[in-house]
């Protein structure tokens, strides 16, 4: 037997018992990119650490703070300190620290490649809260809500499904080739070695995949020239979010104005 | 007037050195279950292709001769009229699937998104097909991880739940266990009842000897036999032609080589027993 609830739920505008993760996807977009927007206002490290703090409270008040830190940190944990090495290196400067070679680290440098660093923390907290708050669908529907075409929308609704699936992919070959005796542990340069064999198959299949896969669409309809309807759908963004969201664009843009006036 | 009418019909795929279908000539009357057998590589799925549209359109390549759908040339067919009229189940259940759907009944809902159905129609709508296909214990699941067999029955019945007057079904039950099979024949068969018109490339021949109405034999591109079931059955040549023929109709076979034929020639088991009860009835009585 049919669960009456489960059916039920699409009779419903989609909600849950959060309140940030009931906002209207594009309103949630909106506040995360406010605020990382910041950033490029103040370049202070301490305000990029800050504003990384408050997405990660974000997260906490979603309800989503496990599903978000460790994404967070392996993404942040290996894109910040990249940038930093980078600049903290070459980076010429007045106050020498050390010179070897090409190598020439200045305090001029570190405090570049922390700013640059702190910076990325940010652009990855965006990124993941994105991906922990908002369901892609969810997304495609306030896009078309507001005008976006179908076909449009479908298309980030499928990349977004090929990044998962080309992900989920690679773990699959990745497995057999370990099982084929090629290491796909160690060092970096162990796994770049073993990625590069894994490349050909992963995207002839993507290729032809997407081959049949437009023909799949097409046998559902997918050109028809009817507007389409929308089984799942969100309620209509309440006033008072609307208010919210453009109360926290002024708090945001005023403190911007500070920055820069200061 | 024809259903679906082929006239001097010949396709050969973009550089490919041989026609994939050769001047092929037939006509589908509405309401009847036609089979479509023959060995690997014969051009089944491209004729299944050719009826949907996808030829040349989407692949390309040479089409000569006419294509007739309810009357009107199938390159005249908007692909969207063409889309709620034909229904497509195709060979691969893997990529049948969207993708995109976070439920098994979002995934049946989404032609009927497309269509412009309203919600509480797409859900009646999809409950029936559900309920059809016997797969109410899926609806909830993540339509991206499922197994062969079932992908098979979601791809299924996403089509079924589009209602079109037409089905082109290539080999549904590939992936499917025997119940499975015999479910998805049982449905089938239960969409002919409803007077759609169906054509079906099947490989297990016993299930085409039930159901089927007419059966077309395709070898290399050309349509060697066409014709009623029982008669294209009844011919054991077609076993040169690389055709498996139902054991029953063999045995119908042996019977009249003996001397001893059915009453009628028979090709499956029911038709046998009936056959032979009949015969054992008769010895009984003399
Ligand atoms: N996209 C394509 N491009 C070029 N040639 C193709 C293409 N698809 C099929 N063919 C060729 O056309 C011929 C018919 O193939 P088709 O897939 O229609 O056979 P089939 O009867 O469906 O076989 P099977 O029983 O294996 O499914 C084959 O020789 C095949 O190699
Ligand atoms: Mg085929």
């Amino acid at each position: 037997m049919m669960d009456e609830t489960f059916i039920n739920s699409y009779r419903s505008p989609q909600l849950s018992k959060n309140w940030l993760l009931n906002l209207n996807p594009l309103n949630k977009i909106n506040i995360y990119i406010a605020l990382g927007l910041i950033t490029l206002f103040f370049q202070h490290w301490q305000v990029n650490v800050v504003i990384t703090l408050v997405f990660i409270l974000l997260a906490v008040a979603a309800g989503c703070f496990k599903s978000f830190i460790g994404p967070f940190l392996k993404l942040g944990l290996v894109i910040g300190p990249f940038f930093f090495i980078v600049r903290a290196i070459f980076w010429p400067g007045e106050n020498m620290i050390f010179n070897y070679g090409i190598i020439n680290i200045t305090q001029e440098g570190i405090d570049l490649g922390i700013q640059y660093a702190t910076i990325m923390l940010v652009v990855c907290g965006i990124l993941v809260l994105c991906t922990v708050t908002i369901k892609a669908e969810d997304l495609t529907y306030s896009l078309e809500k507001i005008g976006v075409p179908h076909n449009v929308s479908f298309m980030i609704l499928s990349s977004l499904q090929l990044i998962i699936d080309l992900k989920d992919k690679t773990k699959v070959i990745m497995d057999s080739q370990r099982s084929r005796g090629i290491e796909t542990e160690g060092n970096v340069f162990v796994r770049i070695k073993a990625f590069v064999p894994v490349l050909s198959p992963l995207f002839l299949g993507a290729i032809s995949g997407a081959e049949e896969k437009t023909i799949a669409m097409d046998a559902r309809a997918f050109s028809s020239a009817n507007p389409n309807t929308h089984l799942r759908f969100l309620r209509p963004t309440p006033a008072l979010e609307k208010i919210l969201v453009i109360l926290v664009d002024i708090l945001i843009l005023g403190l911007i104005i500070l920055g820069v006036v200061l | 007037m024809s259903y679906i009418e082929l006239k001097n019909v010949s396709y050969r795929y973009p550089l490919a050195e041989a026609d994939a279908l050769k001047n092929i000539n037939y006509a589908f009357e509405e309401g009847k279950l036609y089979g479509i057998i023959g060995e690997n590589g014969g051009g089944k799925t491209t004729f299944c292709d050719l009826i949907k549209g996808l030829i040349p359109s989407f692949y390309g390549g040479d089409l000569t001769g006419e294509v007739f759908i309810k009357g009107k040339e199938i390159r005249e067919w908007e692909s969207s009229a063409l889309a709620s009229t034909i229904g497509y189940i195709f060979q691969n259940p893997f990529t049948q699937i969207s993708g995109i759907k976070e439920t098994v009944f979002e995934e049946i809902a989404l032609g009927l998104e497309n269509l412009g159905v309203e919600r509480e129609e797409i859900i009646d709508r999809v409950i029936n097909v559900v309920k059809q296909l016997k797969i109410e214990h899926l609806v909830k699941n993540n339509p991206n991880k499922l197994s062969g067999g079932q992908r098979q029955r979601v791809a299924f019945a996403s089509i079924i739940a589009m209602e079109t007057d037409i089905l082109v079904i290539d080999e549904p039950t590939s992936q499917l266990d025997p119940k499975g099979t015999s479910d998805i024949f049982e449905i089938i068969h239960l969409l002919k009842e409803q007077g759609k018109t169906i054509l079906l490339v099947e490989h297990k021949i016993d299930l085409i000897a039930e159901y089927a109405d007419e059966v077309l034999v395709i070898k290399q591109g050309e349509l060697i036999t066409n014709g009623k079931t029982s008669d294209v059955f009844s011919d054991v040549n077609l076993l040169n032609e690389g055709v498996n023929i139902p054991q029953i109709a063999l045995l119908s076979n042996d019977m009249k080589e003996q001397g001893k034929p059915f009453d009628t020639f028979a090709i499956t088991r029911s038709q046998a027993r009936e056959q032979i009860l009949k015969k054992g009835s008769e010895k009984i009585c003399h």
